[in-house]
């Protein structure tokens, strides 16, 4: 059984117009999407702004109620879980933040803001607590005396330190960390990517990590789904993925990312794509990429494709929505001319 | 390369605070040819920015000063001139494209009219012609239907949009150098690219030097002849591009692209960050700015600031640790392999 199974999600915002604040349109920010994230891994979700990774990391949470679909946390419905089951589901999942200084509370010490999740779970007595605190941020990298300080006294880096801290203190199955580096500073980024790493070997977690940074995403994830305009356009293999992209938004994406090497950035040649990406209020039809793709053909404006398998051991699959999906024999890629059967509409039901 | 547009001789940029002497840029020296592009690396308070902003003179004036250096615009002195003539360097001889473009945009103008604007007040020409100019200067940066664009709002416009219309402002007037302040930091990738090119293509046509000031190395990869590393307000290493990833001499150096996970790499390997926080810019140590993150510290290094050693032509570091010594330890860095050709 999978930790996290996600089918079918979709988050459509109300848009509210005039005196009467009637709705006038949606915001399709997630529009169905399927996913599974099995225990210990790390499942990357990567997509430019406004792809809705990061409202599927809140839908996941239930800090946002779902317009339709359903989230499965070890088998338990987290859509129909009762306010009792809520809370206990609430200790194994929890969430990194990006922003490291608007997500602690300026007000709270740095132990509150660490030991808050142990008093409203009751758990242990004051002193149990205290040395619970000092534990963890001691493990994050920290030392005992920061307990007493107040957020405004650390840099971005400690800050972002303490957000995990306080992640970890419940003993969580999974966390949520939604672009928890892309605020720091190279050096500093490092760090914190490492300090996950660790954490994830010592605490056995499983992590969903949601960032726009390609090459963080490819560096911490075994699995990386690519989302545009609310749909997840490839998910596979994080190696296979950036190998053999077959989705040409993701080979747009791949090739746009710079790479720190002047000889590699030479020898490369990039995939410009054409004009911004459609607003989520007004999606076009049939595939949401087909206006910028350069292989769109007709069939491409009727229906969005489905994902489609195209490969790999169960767990490990390379699924792509495309009709026209790169193939790779050996090392040589091309480009299917027909279209893609597995991801017509309709032929995964 | 071609004739040298700027000079920067021991640039240092003071702001005076009541919390005491913030020095954000300290003895400062670099140089940029015609069709030449400069990329400044370094992370946050690393002073690049102030840097650029000193060659401009936009460092606001209390609490900012330029303590020190020359500014040679070709033969001229930036520092000599009087506000009057500096307003006509600005634009004319040297542009700028900053990082966020939603505020540097004044969001009750029309976007026409504020490219208008910047040349009417360089060039002798009418309105209307100045309009038509801003139209072609939109197409010319890669907006598709300008004619309606022109006069929009910014708020009408997407963030890649928005620092195209910048970049058009920039190169309204023709200048000679461009400089342009994480121009890609606040952009998605695939309009990050966009813009790179429009870049790219704008010094080509015009033949400006660029000055690409960035944290991402990876931009830096892609269209820098030459680089400087900054920390704590001082060039640790410059040199160009090849040199500094094949060659890099500076402990921060190695430390920048041992903290980059790469996109090209073909199995995990652990980064290698450089440990502690970055220097406080009031209490900067009396020696090198990187005692106390440097892993071959040593005691000469908390007393003063090395002397420049060049290692290779256009290529200069300045550290205390020796340069055989330098090369062992690099040679050892894991990291350090995947550069190695």
């Amino acid at each position: 059984m999978s930790l996290l199974e996600v089918k079918g999600l979709k988050k459509h915002f109300p848009i509210k117009t005039g005196v009467l604040k009637r709705t006038t349109g949606h915001v399709y920010a997630v529009d169905g999407i399927d996913f599974t994230v099995e225990k210990g891994e790390t499942l990357g979700l990567v997509g430019e702004s406004g792809c809705g990774k990061s409202t599927t990391g809140r839908a996941v949470l239930r800090l946002i109620p779902p317009t339709a679909g359903t989230i499965m946390f070890e088998g338990v419905d987290v859509m129909a879980a009762s306010r009792s089951q809520m809370q206990a589901l609430r200790r194994d999942m929890q969430v990194i933040f990006q922003d490291p200084y608007a997500s602690l509370n300026p007000r709270m010490r740095v132990r509150d803001i660490v030991g808050e999740s142990l008093k409203i779970h009751n758990i242990g007595t004051q002193a149990e607590r205290k040395k619970r605190v000092f534990e963890l941020l001691e493990t994050v990298g920290l030392s005992t005396e920061h307990a007493e300080r107040y957020p405004h006294e650390f840099s971005g880096g400690q800050r972002q330190r303490i957000g995990i801290a306080r992640a970890l203190a419940l003993n969580p199955k999974l966390i949520i960390c939604d672009e928890p580096v892309s605020a720091l500073d190279v050096s500093i980024r490092a760090q914190v990517i490492n300090l996950l790493e660790d954490l994830q070997d010592e605490f056995d977690l499983t992590y969903l990590f949601i960032a726009h940074d390609l090459s963080v995403v490819k560096h911490t994830s075994d699995r990386v789904a690519v989302m545009y305009l609310g749909k997840i356009v490839e998910i596979s293999d994080s190696a296979v993925l950036y190998s053999r992209p077959q989705h040409p938004y993701t080979e747009a994406l791949l090739s746009a990312v710079p790479i720190p090497d002047p000889t590699a950035e030479r020898a490369r040649r990039r995939i410009i794509l054409e004009g911004d990406v459609p607003s989520p209020a007004n999606p076009p039809s049939g595939c949401v990429f087909h206006p910028r793709c350069p292989r769109a053909q007709e069939i491409c404006t009727t229906a969005m494709p489905a994902l489609a398998s195209t490969g790999g051991d169960a767990g490990k699959r390379h699924e792509v929505a495309c009709y026209f999906p790169a193939r790779f024999t050996g090392e040589v890629r091309t480009v299917s001319d027909t279209p893609f059967e597995a991801a017509l509409p309709g032929s995964d039901d | 390369m071609g004739e040298r547009l700027l000079t920067v001789d021991g640039l240092s940029t003071h702001f005076f605070t009541h919390a005491g002497v913030v020095k954000a840029v300290n003895g400062v020296s670099f140089t940029l040819d015609r069709n030449e592009t400069l990329g400044i690396v370094g992370e946050s308070g690393s002073g690049k920015t102030v840097a650029a902003l000193s060659l401009m003179r936009l460092v606001p004036d209390p609490p900012g000063k330029l303590v020190e250096g020359s500014l040679m615009l070709g033969e001229r002195d930036l520092r000599q001139l009087s506000d009057a003539e500096m307003r006509q360097v600005r634009g004319n001889d040297i542009a700028m494209i900053f990082q966020d473009p939603m505020t540097s945009l004044n969001p009750v103008v029309k976007v026409g009219k504020q490219i208008a604007e910047a040349i009417t007040l360089h060039q002798d020409k009418s309105k209307s012609e100045a309009w038509t100019m801003a139209t072609e200067l939109l197409r010319r940066v890669g907006i598709p239907d300008a004619d309606k664009r022109v006069s929009q709002y910014p708020f009408e416009f997407s963030g890649g949009m928005r620092q195209r219309a910048m970049i058009a402002m920039a190169i309204s007037c023709n200048p000679d150098i461009l400089i342009a302040d994480e121009p890609t930091t606040a952009l998605d990738v695939t309009i990050q690219a966009q813009i790179i090119e429009v870049i790219e293509e704008m010094q080509q046509q015009y033949d400006s030097g660029v000055i690409l000031i960035t944290h991402d190395l990876g931009v830096v990869a892609e269209i820098a002849d030459k680089v400087m590393v900054m920390y704590g307000g001082r060039t640790v290493e410059y040199g160009g591009i090849d040199e500094i990833f094949y060659n890099p001499h500076h402990p921060y150096t190695w430390g920048l692209l041992g903290s980059l996970p790469r996109l090209d790499e073909a199995e995990k390997t652990r980064l290698t960050p450089i440990k502690g926080q970055p220097p406080d810019l009031i209490a900067l140590p009396a020696g090198c700015p990187f005692v106390g993150r440097c892993l071959y510290e040593r005691p000469e290094c908390r007393d003063g600031w090395p002397a420049l050693e060049i290692v290779g032509p256009a290529h200069g570091v300045n550290c205390w640790i020796p340069e055989t010594e330098r090369r062992d330890i690099r040679a050892a860095l894991p990291h350090f392999q995947a550069y190695v050709r």
